[in-house]
């Protein structure tokens, strides 16, 4: 149905089937027009954004999107592309989706695509004096072209707006008269390398303007030039807090394309394995909302008992942080003999916590004062702005991955998605509390009951995906963690795209911080718990 | 002005209850580790990975056969195997490992070395007291001095590192 | 009793036995000066090295054990740390404002510190408005706080000035309304007066409910006038990194340290001379014999004691709650604590006119 309306409506669309879900290719002409159907539709109106990947196809320059229609789940890939490569332009979507923003300055990072109408062309994490486009194909990695440079970039203060008609504008990004603060990227409230330029009218935010790439690594190009044995040990570091989840999403990315069944016990470990990875995330989020807040005794009760997480995950996997457990077909050992006992106790231990965590911090008058209010987003804005996780489930969009998609054994566990319809830092905060019950809740289910078996299955030494295009995501510790691949049959990716579970957080701070004060924006920065190295990957 | 009482009432007792409890919390016993004190104590998980061994028995035997299958796993180039080749008593070719280095500084702990290994002749060690002044220190060479390849391989039981 | 004058005494007679009154005066009063800051430093010492004890405690931690035994050398070590520092110069900065605001700092704070009483006798500063005469000199610090601000040409330290200026001005009435509500009971401004008319027990007990009003109101509003959480919003380290001197260094940044401490024990030395009797010992009426026992304590134990036990609520406060936003603080004071104040100071005068105090 939806492809005889397009075709009706936009008949250059041509629609590519065979893969998991369907693709429209669209001409760069149409590919506004399309986007538009797509998210006004009346029946399934694709209002999340889930991925924007820019792709180099040798003969194009494109970019790749998905789409999911939030009411149905239904998913389909839009794609398109433009053969000039000197100044390549395509349409924005970025007043289409909220997300598309940040992604269309990301892909403009790597690809130089120029997206007209995009209100804010500006390199998003390389230097400003960075020459060429590191993910173009033709791209020569060279040491004289870009030095290792000794001296500080300076930010400008102007941005570029190309308009479809190929004129460019020039815009300020403040006011002559802006009292602007650099929150970071040294502060102590943004939870890593990641800055803030805040324009402030006394205490009052007016506008905030994000800048990342403080620790960008280039992992996706990376990834292109690594076996994908290899790119797993990348995974790990993206998301620290969410390191097992996110590889488990590469392994079911991997394990769909090549169709591999890993047996039961399997998917037994990685479910506890991923719960108990929530629990450490949600612990330190908790521990490190406390500290932003001036709470520093609550923030030491968090780390106490995370630590007790910490050695579940040690003994087993033999890392605290970075565990390199999951592997493709399997996980890297069998569990631990004291595994079960030790997360029997730390389900008896934990409760009497968490009473003591909201007799401090949940139920102080102070606490809730200081988040109840603070950045509300509204749900449209959760979808539009693609932010998932207990963030927008805050705002009442029901968007966990373990119910909409479940992998794992997530279908036979009995647990509640939490939902609140407030959208504010308190439901936010209220929600990473519930969901730290409901993880325990889901590891007394799982513990007794994982059966024998194989823990890993055997793979051949050299891993060749076949050729196509593979998405699957699970749900991280702060939302949906995806991994596109775009395989073209080789033992390395031709194009490897993170769905970054941080990068819509960050891209909503601005909205949410316009008007409120700084201690405010201090709160709203920790409640949607952003993680930076996986915004700037 | 009645909510206005209410909730400064309601405020005042959050406030003592949170006071009540951490100063419970200032009578509990204390969780800091006394590190180094207790360093005969301290035990790390066996499963912990501290840094890359190459294992040796008692005869001072390694099973390396210098095939090189960690060297081009490690995503980090990590690992630089130097061999020659060297023609045994029955005039046969074979390939001989002369130096195993494993630049510790630059491991990412993947243990795709550890798990490509034909011979099983690598594994991590739960040692955890790496810290050194310079580089160069963490650059270790994990074939002992006068080892040489066991001929058989050697079981993973005989961790000798 | 123990009283403290005997001594002054002997030494101020031994020292005209010697020398014209002119000069004596003088080596007196260079002598009170070494002593005061003597003292000054011990405290801060101490105090510094309390504080992360009782902080470490409330966070399951055992806090400094390095340096000496139980750590307590460590605020030792510190100290030598500081003073070796080097004062980092900074480009575009007013000279003269910035390196003065830090002695107008210290300054207010010694010249508070001579105002209280230690002990029967031991006290450097007394006379008829003794108490008016501290609350004035302890504001003076805020004019060092806004200086240093605003000479340090840093965003951050601007703000946080700011948020000072704000706050102490605010919670200053407080202060000055809880004192005067104690002094409406007790009659006198001065210091050492207010501490006899204690002698058969303490204001806190003899003036009741109005009295125990007045010392929650002072003890919030004391914690808010010394800037240390939860109203440390001016140095608010997850905001304002490190609020108005984020740009010192070295010992100008030791001064803003020391006197933060300081300020606290002053506020919690007021307290307890106020409401806590000073270095008045516990009197019951009645007891004679309880009352003879408690006199062998000397009054210096009593008066530190007291000062102990305010500063770890002072503490208490700091490492249990969350940090209060700045809209939410002037909230506090002017829509909470004032109207509570002044009713307050009402009741105590009723209960004064009336004479319905023990």
């Amino acid at each position: 149905m939806l492809k005889d309306k397009i075709a009706a409506r936009i008949p250059t669309v041509r629609v590519e089937e065979g893969a998991a879900l369907p693709t429209f290719v669209a001409e760069p002409g149409d590919y506004r027009a399309l986007a538009r159907l797509l998210r006004d539709d009346a029946e399934t109106p694709f209002d999340y954004l889930v991925c924007l990947t820019g792709v180099d196809r040798g003969d194009t320059l494109g970019v790749v999107l998905l789409l999911e229609s939030t009411g149905s789940g239904q998913r389909v890939f839009v794609q398109t592309g433009v053969a000039e490569r000197e100044r390549p332009v395509l349409p924005t979507v970025s007043d289409l989706w909220e997300t598309a923003n940040l992604n269309e300055r990301e892909v403009y990072d790597y690809l130089g695509i120029r997206f007209a109408g995009h209100p804010d062309m500006r390199r998003l994490f390389l230097r400003n004096d960075w020459v060429g486009y590191p993910l173009r194909k033709d791209y020569k990695i060279d040491g004289a072209v870009n030095p290792v440079p000794l001296e500080s970039d300076e930010s400008p203060d102007v941005t570029t707006v190309y308009r479809e008609d190929g004129s460019e504008e020039t815009r300020a990004l403040f006011d002559e008269t802006d009292y602007v603060v650099n929150i970071g990227p040294q502060h102590p409230a943004t939870h890593g390398v990641l800055r803030f330029r805040t324009a402030l009218e006394g205490e009052i935010v007016k506008k905030v303007d994000v800048h990342c790439g403080y620790i960008h690594r280039g992992i996706e190009k990376m990834s292109e030039s690594l076996a994908y044995p290899q790119i797993l040990a990348l995974t790990d570091r993206l998301d620290y807090l969410a390191a097992h989840q996110h590889r488990h999403a590469l392994c079911l990315c991997l394990e769909e394309a090549l169709q591999l069944e890993v047996p039961e016990r399997v998917k037994y470990i990685r479910t506890i394995m991923d719960e108990l990875n929530r629990l450490s995330s949600h612990l330190l989020f908790w521990s490190t909302l406390c500290m932003d807040l001036g709470a520093l005794t609550a923030f030491f009760y968090g780390f106490r008992d995370r630590e007790k997480v910490l050695d579940i995950l040690e003994e087993t996997t033999g890392g605290r942080l970075i565990q390199h457990y999951n592997v493709i077909g399997g996980v890297s050992a069998d569990i631990h003999p004291n595994f079960t006992r030790r997360i029997k106790e730390f389900i008896r231990y934990l409760p009497p916590m968490l009473k003591e965590y909201d007799r401090v911090f949940t139920g102080n008058v102070i606490a809730q004062e200081r988040m109840k209010g603070v950045g509300v987003l509204s749900r449209e804005d959760a979808i539009s702005f693609g932010v998932t996780g207990p963030s927008g489930r805050a705002s009442g969009w029901a968007c966990d991955v373990r119910k909409r998609r479940p992998y794992g054994v997530y279908d036979r566990v009995d647990f509640d998605e939490i939902l609140f319809t407030e959208g504010d830092s308190f439901h936010r905060y209220l929600v990473r509390l519930k969901e730290i019950e409901e993880s325990l809740h889901i590891l007394e289910q799982l513990v007794d009951n994982i059966p024998p078996g194989e823990f890993a299955v055997k793979t051949k030494p050299v891993i060749k995906l076949p050729e196509g295009r593979f998405f699957k995501s699970v749900e991280g510790s702060r939302g949906e963690f995806g991994v596109y691949i775009e395989s073209r049959g080789e033992k390395t990716p031709y194009r490897l795209k993170f769905r970054s579970t941080s990068f819509p957080l960050v891209s909503v701070v601005p909205h949410l911080a316009r008007g409120s004060k700084i201690a405010d924006l201090i709160a709203i920065g920790g409640t949607l718990d952003y993680i930076v190295p996986d915004i700037d990957r | 002005m009645k909510n206005y009482i209410v909730h400064f009432i309601r405020g005042l007792w959050s406030l003592l209850v949170g006071m009540y409890t951490t100063l419970r919390v200032f009578f509990r016993k204390k969780t800091t580790e006394r590190y180094p004190e207790n360093r005969k104590q301290l035990v790390m998980f066996d499963r912990f990975r501290g840094e890359l061994v190459l294992l040796h028995d008692e005869q001072n035997h390694h099973g390396c056969i210098a095939c090189g299958i960690c060297e081009t796993n490690c995503p980090n180039g990590t690992i630089r195997l130097t061999s020659e080749m060297v023609t045994d008593e029955a005039g046969k070719k074979k390939k001989v490992l002369v130096e195993y280095q494993y630049d510790h500084g630059s491991c990412i702990f993947c243990q795709l070395c550890v798990r490509t290994c034909p011979q099983r002749t690598l594994a991590f060690i739960p040692t955890f007291e790496h810290a050194v002044f310079t580089r160069e220190k963490l650059v270790h060479k994990l074939n002992r001095e006068g080892s040489s390849v066991a001929p058989k391989p050697v079981a993973g039981s005989s961790i000798t590192a | 009793m123990f009283d403290f004058s005997i001594i002054t005494r002997w030494i101020d007679q031994l020292l005209r036995g010697v020398m014209p009154d002119a000069a004596a005066t003088v080596v007196e009063c260079v002598l009170i000066g070494l002593a005061l800051l003597l003292g000054y430093a011990v405290i801060a010492l101490a105090l510094i090295y309390v504080e992360r004890k009782v902080c470490a405690w409330f966070q399951c931690r055992l806090g400094p054990n390095r340096v000496g035994p139980f750590g307590l050398l460590q605020s030792v070590a510190d100290m030598i740390k500081m003073l070796i520092k080097e004062i980092i110069e900074i480009k575009h900065v007013d000279k003269f404002l910035f390196g003065l605001a830090p002695y107008i700092v210290i300054i207010a704070s010694v010249t508070a510190f001579a105002c209280l009483p230690f002990g029967r006798g031991l006290q450097v500063l007394d006379f008829n408005v003794g108490i008016f005469f501290l609350i004035a000199v302890s504001s003076i610090g805020i004019v060092g706080i806004l200086l240093a601000g605003w000479a340090s040409n840093n965003k951050y330290s601007l703000i946080g000035a700011m948020r000072s200026g704000a706050q102490m001005i605010s919670y200053e009435l407080s202060i000055g309304l809880s004192i005067l509500t104690m002094v409406v009971l007790s009659g006198t401004l001065q210091v050492s007066g207010i501490v006899e008319g204690q002698v058969d027990g303490w204001y806190l007990f003899k003036g009741h409910l109005p009295a125990v009003i007045a010392f929650v109101v002072y003890l919030v509003a004391g914690t808010a006038e010394t800037n240390r959480g939860p109203f440390d919003l001016p140095e608010a380290d997850s905001e304002l990194t490190a609020g108005y001197h984020t740009e010192y260094s070295g010992m100008h940044f030791g001064f803003f340290y020391l006197a933060e401490y300081l300020n606290m024990f002053i506020v919690a030395g007021v307290a307890a001379t106020l409401f806590l009797g000073g270095w008045m010992p516990l009197h019951v009426p009645g007891w004679a014999g309880f009352n003879e026992v408690m006199d062998y304590i000397p009054s210096i134990a009593w008066f530190f004691g007291k000062v102990g036990v305010m500063i770890f609520v002072i503490m208490w406060f700091k490492w249990t709650f969350p940090r209060l936003r700045i809209d939410q603080l002037l909230r506090l004071e002017w829509k909470y604590l004032l109207p509570i104040n002044l009713l307050n100071l009402l009741l105590m005068v009723i209960v004064v006119v009336y004479k319905l105090h023990f």
